[in-house]
């Protein structure tokens, strides 16, 4: 049982955002005010233990007090988008590896891409990755099953039977889904689970073997370049086949000025779709690739854009077009990267950085509010996936993140648990990072 | 003025002075280059490596003869045909050359960049010899070199580059270097291969060579490669050649004694009219001579030499 002591709590769902005293028992959030007396925590503990195993009214309450006095505390962060490699690469990352980069990051739930080998689109696969998850115990972690078996953009995957195992949306990423018909099978199947369909909205005809954003850096700098329209034409494809046949449809990794207007303009016309944007694509342009010459750290798809574009993707996350933040977590060896630019894999290792990264480049020159940014990654993911978390309100599951936003630290290879070192912030500090963090009301982190 | 660069990645961003210099450097090496006994001492005990992960006879040659009439030990390491097929990686392939001492090493790549990740891993200079479609840089300065020698200086100058620029890493490194010197470029070739983004380049782009050729002073066709029109990007060979190609007829447009160039190797028929190849105007292997001259001038000073080569 903890008793958290005059945190700036921050809980978008509860549009609370001040001072207030958290107590965590038995897994949950037992309550949440302005203080609390002894009297009243015990009081509280007492009406909560009738009829728990835990409850023992008679010794006196054993709390863990914490004075988070300076320190902001919100809802554990969901992250929709992230690559764990398991099965298949653990090269790269494994699921252990990459749950603890995750809490360390101040994730406590998140959602993995199937892209694995083998791809997730069976039950017994489904099931692995869950039972990883479990076995890792740290953050909760929610695999995606293929859309198509194989991923091969042909057939259906068990849609029904995946949800039963535990698949918390459909996705090909990794490609896009070139067939449309396909896209619009799936999301009108996929209509039988509740579950959304995620598109990784990219023409391959288009992209061809692009290796960065098309536009005058790549030209500068001689290589193929992946235009916005790549992306920006499945992205109005698969909007109005949400639009024409219903289906829950979630557009991931958003990074062109012309997909959020086409996002914004269906909204608006009510169409069931959300978008998620990348940190990267908040923080980079195309420019970093000059600055930085061929660094297959800033190699990402889709690939960082023009300032135009950076600039779209904020203003669509402030006005609600992009629903949320995911970080697309893609970790790969050091081998694979280095390798000359347009050989690498595309990808950006993002788990553990994310958040700071967020903090420092866009929370403290204050163009995102604290309260956008947790409603970003914590509550509008759970909602749109059903997922726990999301709020503070008491009686839900104690996911929570107690965090420093002083706190620097320097972004060194040997200190990322994750396997992938591949980030662009290598060498680099950062401000604002996570100190400690509970899942179901167990420690799981704490910055040391 | 002294060298003080350890590489030779690339021409965007070099100065005019460095430009001149090298230039400068070139005009002593071409006269031994010219001599009946062409050999100097003065690279003797230096180790210069070619490095060739694309097929390339000419360019490799002329970086080896430039090598070998300097005095220098030069080692070729045909990347193609062994390590890499057997799977290693440039970056081990770069320690292992490392562990050999090279002083001088040049290579070419199939991937932009390729040249700017061997330098950050080498103590040694390295030339980049043509790097996927980003830089060639000592093919432009060879242009330069060859222009100047025609037209005094580029300043002022009237030049088209034609043909395939967006895939050309010659045409980039021209476009930097003839801009440094204050030349008007003119880049012409059909939309699919002069993208909207080459416009800021910064240098006059067109789609039309008949409005582009009136007082043009150089005239450079730029390779096209045959599998532009397998992708797509070309109707036809013979379409290309009617809008682009360098023929007789065309070539009296421009008023003037133009100098007709190409890096080479030409596809006859497609950007040059035969009789515009063997002409009088064209200066092609003219060109392949300078070429030897500016990459000994380039090996020179990366290995500390000051200006003075002959004496």
């Amino acid at each position: 049982m903890w008793w958290i002591k005059n945190a700036q709590v921050i809980d978008p769902a509860q549009n609370i955002s001040g001072i207030r005293d958290m107590l965590i028992y038995n897994g949950k959030i037992l309550g949440l005010k302005e203080s609390y007396t002894t009297e009243e925590a015990e009081q509280l503990l007492n009406s909560a233990a009738q009829g728990s195993a835990e409850g023992d009214k008679t010794s006196k309450p054993n709390w863990q007090e914490i004075d988070a006095k300076g320190m902001l505390l919100f809802p554990g962060l969901i992250d929709v988008h992230t690559h764990l490699r398991e099965p298949g690469r653990e090269d790269k990352e494994d699921i252990r590896s990459g749950s603890e980069a995750a809490v360390r990051g101040g994730f406590t739930t998140i959602l993995a891409m199937p892209n694995t080998t083998p791809v997730l689109d069976q039950r017994a696969l489904i099931e692995f990755v869950v039972n990883q998850g479990k076995k890792a115990g740290l953050a909760r972690i929610h695999p995606i099953a293929a859309m198509t078996k194989g991923q091969q953009g042909k057939e259906l995957v068990e849609m029904v039977e995946l949800t039963s195992a535990g698949a918390a949306a459909f996705s090909d990423d990794g490609k896009g889904v070139q067939s449309a018909e396909m896209m619009r099978l799936s999301l009108e199947y996929a209509k039988l689970t509740e579950r959304p369909v995620v598109s990784h909205c990219e023409d391959e005809s288009l992209a061809h073997k692009g290796a960065m954003h098309r536009g005058l850096v790549s030209t500068r700098m001689g290589l193929p370049g992946i235009p916005s329209s790549s992306e920006s034409v499945m992205v109005a494809r698969d909007i109005l086949l949400a639009e024409e046949g219903g289906g829950k449809l979630h557009l991931a990794h958003i990074s062109a000025k012309e997909s959020v207007d086409l996002i914004r303009a269906a909204k608006s016309r009510g169409v069931d779709v959300t978008a998620e944007v990348n940190p990267h694509h908040l923080i980079f342009t195309d420019e970093a690739i000059a600055a930085h010459p061929y660094d297959t750290s800033y190699k990402v798809n889709p690939p960082l854009r023009s300032e135009a574009d950076r600039a779209e993707l904020l203003e669509g996350l402030l006005d609600g077009t992009i629903d949320m933040l995911a970080t697309d977590h893609a970790p790969h060896t050091w081998e694979e990267k280095t390798r000359p630019f347009d050989e690498a894999p595309f990808g950006i290792s993002g788990l553990e950085t994310a958040l700071a990264a967020i903090w420092q480049y866009l929370i403290i020159p204050g163009k995102l509010t604290p309260e956008a940014m947790v409603k970003a990654w914590s509550l509008k993911p759970a909602q749109r996936f059903n997922l726990p978390g999301g709020s503070l309100e008491p009686g839900s599951a104690a996911d929570v993140v107690l965090f420093d936003p002083n706190h620097v630290e320097k972004i060194e290879a040997d200190r990322l648990v994750t396997k992938g070192k591949n980030t662009p912030f290598l060498g680099q500090e950062l401000q604002g990072f996570p100190m400690m963090v509970w899942v179901d009301g167990r420690l799981v982190f704490q910055r040391g | 003025m002294k060298w003080t660069r350890k590489d030779i990645l690339h021409l965007e961003g070099l100065e005019q002075k460095e430009i001149e210099f090298i230039l400068n450097t070139a005009k002593p090496m071409k006269e031994v280059l010219l001599r009946p006994i062409k050999k100097l001492p003065t690279l003797r005990g230096k180790a210069v490596f070619n490095l060739f992960f694309e097929a390339s006879t000419r360019t490799r040659t002329s970086f080896e003869t430039a090598a070998k009439i300097l005095g220098a030990d030069t080692a070729s390491l045909a990347v193609a045909q062994s390590s890499v097929s057997k799977g290693e990686t440039l970056l081990d392939t770069a320690r292992t050359l490392e562990a050999m001492q090279p002083d001088v090493v040049v290579i070419r790549h199939a991937s932009s960049g390729a040249a700017h990740f061997l330098a950050k891993e080498l103590k040694a200079g390295v030339i980049n010899a043509g790097d996927g479609q980003h830089e060639h840089p000592s093919q432009a300065l060879l242009d330069l070199f060859t222009m100047k020698e025609h037209l005094g200086s580029v300043a002022g100058r009237k030049i088209l580059l034609v043909g395939d620029i967006l895939h050309s890493r010659v045409a980039r490194s021209n476009v930097w270097a003839l801009k440094n010197m204050g030349a008007e470029v003119v880049l012409v070739g059909p939309p699919t291969l002069l993208t909207p983004e080459i416009k800021a380049w910064g240098v006059k782009t067109s789609y039309n060579l008949d409005q582009e050729l009136p007082g043009a002073d150089v005239i450079m066709a730029l390779r096209l490669q045959l599998e532009r029109q397998q992708a797509g990007l070309l109707p036809s060979l013979r379409e290309y050649s009617q809008l682009y190609g360098i023929t007789a007829e065309r070539l009296k447009r421009t008023e003037k004694p133009s100098l007709v160039m190409h890096p080479g190797p030409i596809n006859r028929g497609v950007e040059l009219e035969s009789q515009v190849a063997n002409s009088a105007q064209a200066v092609i292997e003219e060109q392949v001579t300078n070429g030897v001259a500016v990459r000994m001038a380039l090996m020179y000073l990366l290995m500390g030499g000051t200006g003075h080569v002959v004496d």
